[in-house]
């Protein structure tokens, strides 16, 4: 059932989970699949070659009584940031991407789609975190699987229909 | 007998970091990296047991459990997995085929060792291993007697963890089935919690796979092809593994959400060609011009989506004496985890676990086939079962 990853297999790779986040002090990629409405923020410092990845699903820990704090982008992100830092990362030097937040979905009482609302938390966060945004892919109706190769400094974004972009 | 929902969390938690700590163990001794894909538990039937094992032929470790908890603990490869193990092994010690066989033993002594550590500590009492023993077999036979046993009378809680090497074919499975009573005693929790009495877990899983019955017979109705439900399982797994469970291949298919006592999701799964072929038969003549997946093929499955989850909801509101509504389809085109990810994220904001409702139907033969799933809202299930009269 699984579809085989079909990029370059002699780098080793570190598969992310829904809720789950990696750091890596090495060319390790970072990759996660499945990103709907979660969203994908990769945080990279490039000088001491510190990378992070994590997938989170909904914005805020206050609409939830959950105690795993990598499901959400207000607790996620400052939990990436400190992991990076004890990795040997420099918070100052830190630059960011995002991917994902789409609005698969579309119910009647829902209001505002989760997907947007990640979306706004996590470039609310980066900016009080004075990170900046390299770039991103977020938004539309789609889903998409993502993998980041520090050595390339770049987040390679796949979709369903198995179109790919790098940004 | 009542379940406690927060304990069997807690339960199946203890489970996944056990599963973790098995990956990790079989990383260092292989050289190969291993994921837990997805740890969950269901309380399954005989049936059940025949349906998820059948036709599959296995190597397997296992292991007795005494003590704060009893039980049997299973590490099931299918053959040529096992197989490929053995050559891993190989590899890495360069011992000979009976060594290698006899590791694929230790090293299942030494998962499983690592899978239950962190049970004795949340017991508060020491667990004992019995010695690990080599097993081969067919289908359900992989599992211990007293468990097939146990299944019969009263069914049996099965923990499943799938593990999944990262570049290797190499998935398998670490099973434990803790002994029916003393289980349901540790599940029982307080009283303040949210509680499902045991018996209608059960009754509640047949209901569900009476439900795929009639999903599957609509589709048979409107399209004229042979059905049939394959498997149907009530799991019980952490949110997040949900998206994992369905996989990253791409899906055609529904989503609705459902209204009333349970709220939850429901969502209808075709592959790709299982929704063209589906798609055609509902046409005048039974064929179609459509390239690909377009909007004839969205509006057969929207109907048709319609009229399975009216099916599979109509019991429910039966036995549960509550009315069910849903809205009307979302249509989704995309990979599997991606669709479920706004799904378990709605649900994300009242509960950590889910109960799923897993049925798949086989469309023609194995010529297609069509996953359900449903997610009620957690609480409210639990709310509806409890209010049902003592005799269900």
């Amino acid at each position: 059932m699984k579809r085989l990853e079909t990029e370059d297999t002699t780098v080793t790779r570190r598969k992310i989970g829904i809720a789950e986040y990696a750091v890596v002090t090495d060319e390790t990629a970072l990759v996660t699949s499945g990103l709907g409405s979660c969203l994908g923020i990769v945080l990279f410092d490039s000088r001491n070659t510190v990378s992070g990845l994590i997938h989170v699903m909904l914005p805020s820990v206050d609409q939830a009584r959950d105690s795993n704090p990598a499901k959400f982008v207000d607790t996620g992100l400052p939990l990436l940031i400190d992991e990076m830092e004890a990795a040997g990362a420099d918070v100052d030097r830190l630059q960011a991407w995002i991917v994902g937040g789409s609005e698969m979905l579309n119910f009647e009482s829902s209001t505002e789609s989760i997907g947007s609302r990640n979306i706004a938390m996590a470039e609310q966060l980066l900016d009080d975190h004075g990170i900046p945004l390299v770039d991103a892919d977020i938004g539309g109706g789609h889903g998409r699987s993502i993998r980041f190769d520090p050595a390339a400094e770049a987040v390679t974004i796949r979709t369903a229909d198995d179109s790919s972009r790098t940004i | 007998m009542k379940v406690d929902i927060r304990e069997l969390g807690q339960f199946n938690h203890l489970a996944s970091q056990g599963a973790q700590r098995a990956a990790r163990s079989l990383s260092q001794l292989t050289g190969v990296q291993m994921d837990v894909e997805v740890t969950d538990v269901s309380l399954v039937t005989e049936n059940v047991l025949a349906e998820t094992f059948t036709g599959q032929s296995f190597v397997g470790v296992e292991l007795g459990l005494e003590g704060g908890l009893e039980g049997e603990t299973v590490l099931a490869f299918e053959r040529e997995r096992a197989l490929k193990l053995q050559d891993l092994l190989l590899e890495a010690t360069g011992s000979s085929d009976e060594l290698a066989q006899s590791s694929v033993t230790e090293l299942g002594n030494i998962m499983i060792g690592g899978f239950i550590d962190g049970w004795a500590n949340h017991l508060g009492k020491a667990i004992n291993m019995t010695p690990p023993k080599y097993t081969e077999a067919v289908g359900p036979r992989i599992l211990p007697d007293q468990a097939i046993e146990a299944a019969k009378n009263h069914g049996v809680f099965l923990f499943e963890s799938k593990l999944e090497a990262m570049d290797v074919d190499l998935d398998f499975s670490i099973y434990m089935l803790p002994e029916y009573r003393q289980f349901v005693d540790l599940l029982s929790g307080t009283d303040s919690g949210n509680q499902i009495p045991v018996n209608r877990l059960s009754a509640f899983e047949d209901l569900a796979k009476e439900g795929a019955g009639n999903a599957a017979g609509q589709i048979g109705m409107m399209t004229g092809l042979d059905t049939d439900v394959d498997i149907s399982r009530l799991r019980f797994v952490p949110l997040e593994g949900v998206p994992r469970q369905v996989g990253d291949d791409r899906f055609v298919g529904v989503v609705f959400e459902l209204k009333g006592m349970p709220s939850g999701y429901l969502v209808v799964l075709f592959d790709e060609q299982s929704a063209k072929t589906v798609a055609s038969s509902m046409m005048p003549g039974g064929s179609s011009e459509e390239e690909g997946i377009g909007t004839m093929t969205e509006g057969a499955i929207k109907e048709l989506g319609n009229i399975m989850t009216s099916g599979f909801i109509d019991g429910w509101a039966n036995v549960l004496g509550t009315s069910i509504e849903h809205t009307p389809p979302n249509f989704v085109h995309d990979m599997g985890s991606a669709i479920m990810s706004p799904v378990v994220g709605k649900l994300g904001k009242q509960q950590d676990y889910a109960f799923v409702i897993d049925s798949t139907i086989e469309i023609d033969g194995h010529q297609g086939r069509c996953d359900i799933y449903a997610l009620p809202n957690e609480r409210e299930l639990a709310r509806a079962l409890s209010a049902l009269p003592a005799q269900t």
